[in-house]
């Protein structure tokens, strides 16, 4: 059990998907002006994740190697109609949005990067546990940028007002930059920094070192 | 060659000399409004270095003076009004973000002035950078000349930057008034566009980059007299291509290398 639990607990920070794979960048970015968006984005990828990672591991024999990944597509694909239908029906504010990131979540590396590389190969319920371990690291990067851009680009969080902007008789200038994707990538970026620079073993290792001047200029 | 290398093209050597230049320029800005200018110019000069100190310390190196130039530029477009806490929030950003992760001064691809001046523009709509003056532009031509005299920008930038800027200008509008254009771009085109960091580093790529910067300024001042935030703008995107343009340039060296020894 301890070893199964280590798929869930390595994923969140350690082996984070978004800052040391790198995967699901493009709705990390388009997401999070908002953490009521950025939350639910974080809840459908992990429940897409860990539906997908069951199915396909439960059928993971069965799945000729020529078109596994049409196979894995198709499961997915199905998985996120329902989710985004879901929406739809009960969120339907929420869903207009997100408009199409939840339905892109098919596409996102990150869900087909986990069927592949685990699901694929491993009984159902360290899959699931995997899935549940990526989905919630993904989350908890989604949460944190979103929770940083809609506190400083408008002074709310979920909504109500955190910080009174100054058109309304406050202290708080609104950052513009904030609510754009560049910040975005600032954010994250500067998370990966001082994750790297905790585990420095994820550092990569430079493709050109400068050459050793002979004398100082 | 190192060895031979004179004083002013080191790292410390361009920094001097480009203060140098920078100070005429600074003075006349000053003299139009002296307390303010100075309020400016001392946030300015206590963020970067700052920053600069603090990443010295952290990184166990000597420290370094280099963010004087970004200071004295951003104290020059910063308009006189301007709130400190966003001077030092964007100065902050620009030069942790655009020159101190990357190593330092000279590490890095963008200039930390330009990307300062594009945050300051993009966090704060209500901020207008101040217009290029023909006073500030006068203050200008002896610096520029000094930095081309030394090489330290280069004329290929400058005259294509120029060049491709006027022929989208005449396209644009009649009538122009060429006195006007120059002294709205004069400062810019020398200290952003021309940045020797950011601007592309072999000859071809040099006229490329400066049509390509001078393009864009026209196309981001809306076809009229280029605005400060039109420079700044196509000097931050331009230097984001000036890297491609580089590697595309030794690309078709190579290529051209391979055809001759074959």
């Amino acid at each position: 059990m301890a070893s199964n639990l280590r798929h869930v607990t390595t994923p969140l920070v350690q082996n984070n998907p978004v800052t040391l794979q790198i995967l699901g960048i493009c709705s990390a970015l388009a997401v999070t002006t908002s953490l009521s968006t950025a939350l639910v984005m974080s809840m459908a990828l992990t429940v897409v994740l860990c539906l997908a990672s069951a199915t396909i591991s439960l059928i993971r024999n069965h799945i000729p190697n020529v078109i596994r990944l049409i196979v894995q597509i198709i499961i997915i694909a199905s998985l996120v109609i329902v989710i985004d239908e879901l929406l739809q029906a009960y969120a339907f504010e929420i869903s207009r949005q997100l408009s199409i990131f939840v339905g892109l979540i098919v596409t996102n590396c990150l869900v087909m990067g986990r069927a592949e590389a685990f699901a694929m190969r491993n009984p159902v319920w360290p899959s699931v546990l995997d899935g549940l371990g990526n989905g919630l690291g993904y989350s908890l990067v989604l949460i944190i940028v979103g929770s940083i851009r809609e506190l400083l680009g408008a002074g709310t969080l979920l909504g109500y007002t955190i910080l009174t902007p100054a058109s309304q008789g406050g202290w708080f200038v609104p950052l513009g930059l904030m609510q754009l994707a560049p910040s975005a990538f600032f954010i994250i970026g500067l998370l990966i920094w001082a994750i790297r620079t905790y585990w420095v073993v994820q550092v990569e290792t430079p493709k050109f070192r400068l050459k050793l001047q002979r004398s100082r200029g | 060659m190192n060895a031979k290398r004179p004083f002013w093209a080191s790292v410390a050597g361009v920094t001097l000399m480009q203060t140098i230049a920078l100070v005429a320029p600074s003075v006349v800005t000053g003299l139009a409004n002296p307390v303010g200018y100075a309020v400016i110019l001392a946030t300015s000069l206590l963020t970067v270095w700052f920053w600069e100190g603090l990443f010295a310390a952290l990184r166990r190196r000597k420290p370094s003076g280099h963010g004087i130039t970004t200071a004295l530029i951003i104290s020059v477009l910063a308009p006189p009004d301007l709130a400190l806490w966003q001077l030092a929030l964007a100065l902050s950003l620009g030069v942790v973000l655009a020159e101190l992760v990357f190593g330092g001064r000279g590490f890095g691809f963008l200039s930390p002035a330009v990307v300062a001046a594009s945050l300051l523009v993009f966090s704060f709509p209500e901020v207008a950078l101040a217009p290029g003056t023909a006073n500030v532009a006068l203050a200008t031509i002896p610096g520029a000349i000094l930095l081309l005299f030394l090489g330290l920008i280069s004329w290929r930038v400058l005259l294509s930057a120029a060049v491709g800027a006027g022929v989208l200008l005449m396209l644009s509008i009649d009538g122009l008034d060429g006195l006007a254009i120059a002294a709205a771009m004069t400062f810019c085109l020398v200290f952003l566009v021309c940045d020797p960091t950011a601007a592309s580093a072999t000859n071809p790529g040099r006229w490329m980059y400066g049509l390509l910067a001078g393009g864009l300024i026209i196309l981001f001042s809306g076809g009229a007299t280029p605005t400060t935030e039109g420079i700044v703008f196509a000097a931050l995107l331009a230097s984001i291509f000036a890297p491609l343009i580089d590697h595309l340039v030794v690309l078709a060296y190579a290529k051209r290398w391979k055809i001759a020894d074959a």
